[in-house]
């Protein structure tokens, strides 16, 4: 997959995304809350502000529960180096990043999913009520949007006849016709269903609560602090950057980099920025307007993107 | 030009029948069933200017209006005065309803694609898609427990039937498509009187509560 | 011209009732128009007979022997029906039950129910035949539920739902043979009538039409109160004034299964005998075992004669899953005997139901003693029910049996008639409660009038004769039997 791409870029490549992927997750999350903030009349802290936590977060003190075993310490390491490889080998800024062969969309998928076990065994490990309700609100979550999310891949991948990622996308920038079909309008509808249930944002959570009931996400990490909270907050921020870019560049392709100069790689990395900000601030826009679903409802939602996804499949391998 | 838009069409008229086992208000379940007429009007409508069909596309005009207005409104009337607004308890639960849903999607894909191939037509490699809202059909009216569910899941059934039958032969016969859709108005209107006079005699009523007769 | 007569009559009578109301002699005219029906529908049969099909103006409406036939059967039933409707009208206006609107609603409905019924048989195009059942079906629902009591709400809601079901599973049983006719040649505005479809019958993709027959047995089989979609018919028919519980299982049933037998004969033509006769005969086996382990634990009479009726379909099934000209032609009297039986036994049940009170088999006691017309009546028409000489039904069953033997199905008929026996035993056992020992020395009960017995003792007497001289119905019956069997 890589031919014809010299191997010193290729490497650069997977560096620029996956430190782009670290430092731009927490300025994504920041320009999400500043959008928010700015609607309901308010100033809000500044973009780079998460980033800023994560640096008072690293400093501070680590606490353990009593109970709690090496599991606990180790979740965040998993959650972070789970992402990583992600953010690695995903066509993000340029089309053939290193290991672009292996990156088979079942392999990230699989990533995606032990990122979600990793922080849900790490709740579980800490013995506390909270914990364990997190954990199980998320599993009962995941267990419907992983299939919704790995088939509208499925149907995205079968118009282009391979499940390697990187090669989806080249295919799709050859064929824009593609984008057209009802399949694709399927699959992005579900597709953008599971990425706001994978990264607990509003209407399934609200990554702003302060009231533990209501909470799925945070419940998980109540008692994470100083640098494993550091990595728990980086590791989510990460994910949803990381899912957005290739929802972004799934679907509207043009722009990525096609070829190996330097000229192709800034405007692969102008444009990814591009795409990624805009769909950020339309996601917040659109969290402004809805409320929080009641949990019981939220299966329902997910299982309603489970279906769009499977008939996205059926009419790409039925319609041509 | 003629197939993509075909293939929007059927595919909103499946996409309606989804709709139908997703949401549980009243009022939505209402709309899907007027967005599925509406669609299925737009497939024929679409076959007949393809295939320059006069009598098709009346039939288009005459199904668009009776199944997109006509019914939706009979169905508001219907259940106006109760106080039913949300299905509250279905026999099976909304998520397991989606993926039974899924599952039924696939089966009436892999069983019925023989007929599509027979029928030889662009139009004829859709209509699995009937087959599919009928199954779905099917599975609302005896899944659900309230009548306004049953109803809903009576005209899903009669709009996947008529959307097998527009795809497979363009429609039957003008007269006896106009009779059908007459007839399926007329026992809309029969089922909405006595929705009606039972919602009278029980109130709010569950099917369940429908047991008197029995062996 | 005659047909489209024999057509309007029903609507005249129902169209005076519409407007005058159900007053004096209006009630009287729609039967009269009713016996018009019957008159023309005779002499319609004895020219087809005679001298071969008779034809509807625009070719819209056809009279073979088998559709003259069922306009026969139609016309005598309706006529029967009609008559006692009046006593059961007039009983619940005295009552108070009804009112006069729900008494002309009722007048109105029962007319167009006809209309419909007359339709469906003398339709020339399936598709046409289609419509007109699933008229009847939207307006027997409020017919059902005339009474508009608890049960009788549920029972139209439960009849409208699964007949509905039903019916549109038979359309596009329709579809798919209009689609198998569309391939193999057919022009598209009369591929859908039947001479049209025997025509091209050998040129259809026989799987599809396998399919579409299988909807077409399925949904139809819905109306016909075939297991296993039967679970409306003992509600449906029990909660239902008797004059409509006897037009459904008289003749509604009936005229469901003459949709079959219409597919059949081109089902028949294309794919040989074997698939229908496969469904047919699950169809028939499952219907008299259903009949056969209800029966006994039967509570109401009303309900008990529903049951009958299952039985009754599942042993036509069974006839013409035989599929020779001699079966069908038994299948027909059978039909003939069955429709004559049934409504006068729902009749003479009507009549129990509104001077005892109650529908309950032990809530009736003493019913020879007592009332000894309409105990006699009720006990004669079990006897002729359950397949007893001298009534036609017994060599309507014999004639079958012979035919089933004939055609292999041999194992079939010995299970119909383990499940006859079953029945026969069942039956015995509620009617002996019913009609049999002594009336209390206090009890005194006022006759039913002779208008009202006539008509139920001239339909058993009429069902006895056909019984010892079928010879008038010979040439019909073989006829008919003809249409379908090629």
């Amino acid at each position: 997959m890589t031919e014809g791409w010299p191997v010193l870029s290729v490497v650069a490549i997977s560096l620029l995304q996956v430190i782009g992927v670290a430092v731009g997750g927490p300025l994504l999350v920041g320009l999400m809350r500043k959008t928010r903030c700015r609607l309901e009349g308010r100033l809000g802290p500044p973009i780079r502000q998460p980033l800023l936590d994560l640096r008072k977060l690293i400093r501070r003190e680590r606490t353990q529960p009593e109970h709690a075993s090496w599991v606990f310490s180790v979740a965040p390491l998993v959650f972070v180096s789970a992402t990583i490889p992600i953010a690695a080998i995903s066509p993000l800024v340029a089309t053939h990043p290193a290991f672009a062969s292996a990156a088979d969309l079942f392999a990230i998928v699989f990533l995606l999913l032990l990122g979600s076990v990793a922080i849900a065994l790490g709740a579980l490990d800490t013995g506390t009520a909270f914990g364990g309700m997190g954990a199980s609100r998320a599993i009962t979550i995941g267990a419907l949007s992983e299939p919704a999310l790995l088939v509208a891949v499925i149907a995205l991948s079968v118009p282009a006849r391979t499940s390697n990622v990187p090669a989806i996308v080249t295919r799709s920038l050859a064929h824009p016709v593609w984008l057209a079909t009802p399949q694709r309008l399927l699959a992005l509808v579900a597709f953008l269903i599971v990425i706001v249930a994978e990264s607990g944002r509003l209407p399934v959570d609200n990554p702003g609560t302060h009231l533990e009931l209501t909470m799925i996400h945070e419940a998980m990490t109540l008692e994470y602090s100083g640098s494993d909270l550091a990595l728990v907050k980086a590791g989510a921020s990460m994910r949803f950057a990381v899912l957005l870019t290739l929802f972004a560049n799934l679907f509207v392709p043009w722009g990525i980099a096609t070829a190996a100069g330097a000229g192709h790689l800034a405007l692969g990395l102008v444009s990814t920025v591009a795409k990624v900000a805009i769909l950020g601030v339309g996601l917040s826009t659109f969290e402004v307007a809805v409320a929080k679903l009641r949990l019981f409802r939220v299966p329902e939602l997910v299982a309603g993107a489970f279906v769009l996804s499977v008939l996205a499949v059926v009419s790409a391998l039925v319609v041509p | 030009m003629f197939s993509p838009t075909l293939t929007f069409a059927t595919g909103a008229v499946l996409v309606c029948a989804i709709g139908a086992v997703w949401m549980t208000s009243v009022r939505s379940l209402i709309r899907m069933v007027s967005i599925q007429g509406l669609a299925l009007g737009l497939v024929a409508l679409i076959l007949g200017i393809h295939q320059g069909d006069g009598g098709l596309i009346a039939t288009a005009a005459v199904v668009a209006v009776i199944k997109g207005f006509v019914m939706p409104f009979l169905l508001g009337r219907a259940t106006a005065g109760g106080s039913l607004v949300r299905e509250t308890r279905p026999l099976v639960n909304v998520p397991a309803s989606l993926v039974i849903a899924a599952l039924l999607i696939v089966l009436a894909f892999a069983t019925t694609r023989g007929i599509g191939r027979f029928v030889g037509t662009a139009a004829g490699r859709l209509v699995p898609v009937g087959v599919a809202t009928l199954l779905i059909g099917f599975f609302v009216l005896v899944a659900r427990r309230r009548p306004i569910s049953q109803m809903v899941g009576l005209l899903l059934v009669d709009n996947g039937i008529a959307l097998v039958a527009f795809l497979c032969t363009a429609g039957v016969p003008f007269l006896i498509e106009i009779g059908a859709t007459l007839d399926v108005l007329l026992g809309v209107s029969v089922l909405m009187v006595l929705a009606q006079r039972l919602a009278g005699e029980l109130g709010d009523f569950d099917l369940d509560a429908l047991q008197e007769l029995h062996d | 011209m005659v047909l489209v007569l024999i057509l309007l009559l029903p609507l005249i009578g129902g169209g005076a009732v519409a407007l005058k109301g159900w007053t004096g002699s209006v009630p009287w005219l729609a039967v009269a128009s009713n016996g018009g029906a019957l008159a023309l529908g005779i002499w319609t049969a004895i020219r087809v007979v005679n001298r071969g099909t008779v034809a509807g103006p625009g070719g819209f409406l056809r009279a073979d022997a088998l559709s003259a036939f069922m306009v026969v059967v139609i016309g005598l039933v309706a006529v029967l029906a009609s008559w006692l409707g009046i006593r059961v009208i007039a009983t619940e206006l005295a009552e108070g039950s009804c009112n006069h609107r729900r008494a002309t609603t009722y007048g109105v409905l029962v007319q167009a129910f006809l209309a419909a019924m007359l339709l469906a048989v003398l339709a020339a195009n399936v598709g046409v035949l289609w419509v007109a059942v699933e008229a009847t079906t939207v307006v027997t629902t409020f017919l059902v539920g005339h009474r508009r009591t608890k049960g009788a709400l549920e029972a139209s809601w439960k009849y409208i739902m699964i007949c509905s079901v039903g019916i549109a599973l038979a359309f596009l049983g329709t579809v798919l043979v209009y689609l198998c006719a569309l391939h193999a040649g057919g022009h598209s505005a009369g591929a859908l009538n039947w001479t049209s479809l025997m025509a091209h019958a050998r040129h259809f993709n026989p799987a599809v039409l396998r399919l579409g027959f299988a909807l077409i047995v399925l949904g139809y089989g819905t109306k016909v109160g075939l297991a296993p979609t039967h679970s409306w018919l003992p509600d449906a028919h029990s909660q239902a004034p008797a004059p409509i519980s006897a037009l459904m299982s008289g003749v509604l049933l009936t005229v469901a299964f003459y949709a079959i037998l219409r597919f059949k004969a081109v089902a028949d033509l294309a794919l040989g005998p074997g698939f229908s006769r496969v469904l047919l005969v699950i169809a028939a086996l499952l219907s008299l075992a259903v009949a056969a382990s209800l029966l006994l634990a039967q509570h109401d009479y009303k309900r008990m004669l529903a049951y009958s009726s299952i039985e009754h379909m599942g042993l036509i099934a069974l006839g013409a899953a035989a599929g020779t000209p001699l079966a069908i032609a038994a299948v027909l009297l059978h039909i003939l005997g069955h429709g004559l039986t049934k409504s006068v036994l729902f009749l003479t049940s009507g009549e129990i139901m509104a001077t005892e009170g109650t529908s309950r088999i032990d809530g009736v006691r003493a019913l020879l003693s007592r009332r000894p017309v309409i105990g006699g009546l009720f006990g004669a028409g079990l006897v002729a029910v359950l397949g007893l000489p001298p009534f036609s039904l017994f060599s309507s069953e014999l004639l079958m049996a012979r035919a089933e033997f004939n055609a292999g199905l041999g194992w079939a008929a010995m299970v119909a008639m383990g499940a006859m026996v079953v029945i026969f035993v069942a039956v015995v056992r509620h009617a002996r409660g019913m009609l049999l020992g002594p009336a209390g020395p206090s009890e005194t009960c006022a006759a039913s009038p002779a208008w009202v017995a006539a008509p139920l003792v001239g339909g058993l007497v009429l069902c006895g004769l056909i019984g010892l001289f079928a010879w008038p119905l010979t040439d019909l019956l073989h006829a008919a039997a003809h249409v379908v069997t090629r």
